[in-house]
């Protein structure tokens, strides 16, 4: 428990991460670094998104499943670890 | 009905009806075949409402004779008036006769035109009544009959209105208080409609008769066309019964409209794990809208009705949630493992954008370039003795990244071991070189992927002089101390309990641990089972052999480095020196190696600066001793690609090449002055080596150059 907290920590440290978010199966956040506003935007947005990539991806072959989602935009990458149970979305500008 | 009781022997074939107009014999109630008698009985009371309205004005009280009926059997099957009126009762009066106003069209006409009509009918009636039941037709006259013999006896069912008047008990308190018995018995059955069918099968037995009499009767509608004599065409109306209104109410019902889209993975999730999906499903928290009431419908619909249900959930996120849940639900999913693995790949990947370049220029992948921002090649160190990254423009080492974190921080590195298996792993062993100030030693197991925290750590009880890892398991790891133990442990789990060491051996190494090394070793003598083995070199200036005992480790001795103080040098002969001193005393061993392609020979280096050449077979002298460095041996190691050469580098300055059974070394190289601690090999080009001393690491290559040094880095720290 700790070590998750410790690497929670770390991650957060990281060079150009700006925010962690940990959203619930039902889409609602548990846990996060940014602020309220943009914690509630991020897991609304993301949540459709990740439903909507998964749904992709077992379409084509069901036995398959979404592992990792990476967007890369111009200013910043989001990073989404999606779960049955989760979800972990990263943001970080790595050019900071 | 009094005449239901004939009418299950009687069949009757038409129904005669009164009307205002014409007379027409009515076949059109006819279905082919049996009209229902009851139906006719209702008839014929209406019939009788015309008759009796009609008989009442112009024949009041006129005596009827009575009137018998008769079937073709001759019975005696006059019915029964409904109502025996009670001779007490006053005579019906002509207004009380219930008025059938549907029969009549205009009242005046009617009643003078079947007035004068059913006298003769009646009349005709009885004769034809008569002379017809003789036929085997059996016509509706008897019905007739049966009507006007009920009109004999008019009733009048409002007249039953006259009651007894009962005398009424006073209800006293007693009549109330008295239990009265009540006896609840089943009435007999009351069939009040009895419809019988009008069809009759095939197959019955009444078949063919009917069959026939339907036969007979078409026959006879067809030879009354011309016979105006006997039959007169009259029309009919059918009587409409009145219409009553009723109102009804029920209960409103629900209607919900539910769409879905059923994907493909939807229905394999569907098919594999049903059982699996609903228990996933109940720890949910409940919700009340209305598409989960769906979703207990039908269970194919779950999965994306659910999808839709969490998606119209956020959209309206209540901000004023149970805190509690929410951090009971935060533990729930911290603790799981998934969310672990989920975290690990998550600051591989955040790591893997910031060290990009290096990362891809370690594993000879191509740089990917941000689109958006300049890249700025980060110049931090790297502790590796490759074959040298590349650069633009010249050949120079360039540093790629550093292992650190604040765990290692302050920490002098004192051995460093890679994984065989896992080429990402690297194994570094923390401890001070001093004797003393010894603080507890720190191994930390670093993984490319992730240069700011190690993988494993682990700490010792003292310091860490050398590790190696395992090659047959490459999850053990072994670990020499300073204070002698050698300890055995398992990386692959993160829990750091199982450990192996050799603490309580009684032959363990009373100095530090100079050197560990796992071999496959030879168990029979064809050479083709290969047993892995621990080995070590310590202070102590023995070689051992170390097994895995019930008590932890135990080793053997393989080998004791014995010190030779008088050496002579003769030309080239190999002799014993040992056993010209007196007193053997051991000596340090400070490394080793084996041969690669026999494991049973091995080189051990000297404090003294003899390298003692040693079989694992002959365990009281050395087969060969190297002499040249003068200073402690710090590092030997076998060319992996060119059999038969190794390198030694120690603390005099100087890195000799040597070839087996060579007395003096084939080349010595020097190149800085100060002690090089560590010298190996490159595992690709038989020419390249690299090595660490003082100052820097400086890279080889003796096809290019034997007196220079070809490439060299600085390095900041000490060691």
């Amino acid at each position: 428990m700790a070590e998750v907290e410790e690497t929670l920590k770390r991650i957060q440290g990281q060079k150009g991460v700006q925010g962690i978010i940990i959203v619930n199966s039902e889409g609602i956040p548990v846990k996060t670094t940014l602020d309220n506003s943009s914690t509630v935007q991020y897991a609304g947005l993301i949540h459709q998104l990740v439903m909507k990539a998964r749904s992709t991806v077992r379409d084509i072959d069901p036995q398959n499943d979404l592992t990792f989602l990476r967007v890369r935009s111009k200013k910043n990458e989001i990073m989404i670890a999606p779960d049955k149970d989760y979800f972990l979305i990263v943001i970080q500008n790595p050019s900071d | 009905m009094s005449t239901s009781s004939e009418d299950k022997t009687k069949k009757r074939t038409l129904v005669l009806r009164h009307s205002s107009r014409a007379v027409n014999v009515c076949v059109s109630d006819r279905h082919g075949g049996y009209q229902s008698s009851r139906l006719t009985g209702s008839r014929k009371s209406l019939s009788l409402g015309g008759g009796s309205k009609v008989l009442d004005k112009s024949h009041v009280q006129t005596p009827r004779p009575a009137v018998r009926v008769f079937d073709k059997d001759d019975n005696d099957v006059t019915p029964q008036p409904l109502h025996q009126a009670d001779p007490g009762t006053a005579q019906a009066k002509g207004s009380r006769f219930f008025l059938n106003e549907i029969s009549g069209g205009s009242g005046s006409d009617q009643t003078t035109a079947t007035g004068s009509f059913t006298m003769p009918f009646s009349k005709s009636v009885f004769e034809s009544s008569r002379i017809s039941s003789q036929s085997t037709i059996e016509s509706v006259n008897e019905e007739t009959e049966d009507t006007f013999s009920k009109s004999d006896q008019p009733i009048s069912i409002p007249d039953v209105k006259l009651k007894k008047s009962t005398v009424k008990e006073p209800v006293t308190e007693d009549v109330l208080k008295e239990i009265i018995d009540i006896f609840l018995t089943e009435t007999d059955t009351i069939s009040l409609l009895d419809i019988p069918s009008t069809f009759v099968s095939v197959d019955s037995d009444e078949a063919d008769t009917v069959i026939e009499r339907n036969n007979q009767y078409a026959e006879l509608c067809r030879n009354t066309m011309g016979n105006d004599d006997k039959y007169v065409n009259r029309s009919v109306q059918t009587l409409d019964g009145a219409a009553k209104h009723k109102h009804v109410q029920s209960d409103n019902l629900v209607m919900v409209d539910a769409g879905l889209t059923v994907t493909t993975w939807d229905m394999y999730n569907t098919l594999c794990d049903p059982e699996q999906e609903k228990t996933v499903r109940s720890p949910q928290p409940d919700k009340t809208d209305l598409p989960e009431a769906v979703v207990d419908s039908s269970r194919t619909a779950e999965r994306s009705v659910s999808v839709g249900s969490t998606v119209s959930s956020v959209k309206d996120v209540d901000t004023s949630t149970n805190t509690a849940n929410t951090d009971s639900e935060l533990q729930l999913i911290v603790q799981s493992e998934r969310f672990q693995h989920s975290l690990l790949v998550m600051e591989r990947s955040i790591l893997l954008n910031i060290f990009q370049p290096q990362l891809a220029a370690y594993r000879q992948l191509p740089v990917l370039e941000d689109p958006d921002s300049p890249v700025k090649p980060e110049t931090v160190e790297q502790r590796e003795e490759d074959t040298g990254s590349s650069q633009s423009l010249s050949p120079s080492l360039q540093s790629l990244w550093v292992f650190s974190c604040r765990l290692s921080r302050g920490r002098s590195v004192s051995s460093m071991a890679w994984n065989e298996k896992n080429p990402d792993l690297l194994a570094v062993g923390y401890g001070q070189f001093n004797s003393g100030d010894q603080e507890p030693g720190l191994v930390c197991c670093w993984s490319i992927k992730n240069p700011t925290w190690p993988e494993r750590f682990i700490r010792c009880d003292s310091a860490v002089t050398c590790l190696d890892f395992s090659v047959n398991s490459p999850g053990q790891l072994a670990v020499g101390m300073h204070d002698g133990t050698i300890a055995i442990y398992n990386v692959h789990s993160r829990d750091k309990s199982r450990v192996i060491s050799s603490h309580e051996c009684p032959k363990k190494h009373l100095g530090p641990v100079c050197q560990l090394r796992w071999t496959l070793q030879e168990l029979s003598l064809s050479g083709e089972d290969k047993a892995e083995a621990l080995f070590s070199v310590g202070a102590d200036g023995r070689i051992c052999k170390w097994f895995v005992s019930s008590s932890g480790l135990d080793c053997t001795d393989l080998m004791m480095l014995k010190k030779v103080t008088t050496m002579k040098r003769p030309g080239g002969n190999k002799t014993n020196q040992t056993k010209e001193n007196i007193l053997s005393v051991l000596t340090p061993g400070l490394c080793f190696d084996f041969h690669p392609a026999d494991p049973g020979i091995c080189l051990a280096g000297t404090w003294e600066g003899l390298i003692h050449k040693c079989s694992c077979s002959n365990t009281q002298e050395f087969l060969e001793t190297y002499q040249k460095h003068f200073s402690p041996v710090n590092c030997i190691t076998w060319s992996p690609l060119s059999p038969d050469v190794f390198l030694s580098c120690s603390s005099d300055w100087t890195i000799q090449l040597w070839k087996q059974n060579h007395q003096k070394p084939v080349l010595g190289f020097t190149s800085t002055q100060g002690a090089v601690y560590d010298v190996r090999w490159s595992p690709k080009w038989a020419t390249v080596f690299g090595a660490v001393n003082e100052q820097q690491l400086e890279i080889w290559d003796l096809k290019t150059s034997i007196r220079r040094i070809v490439l060299w880095s600085e390095t900041p720290a000490d060691k």
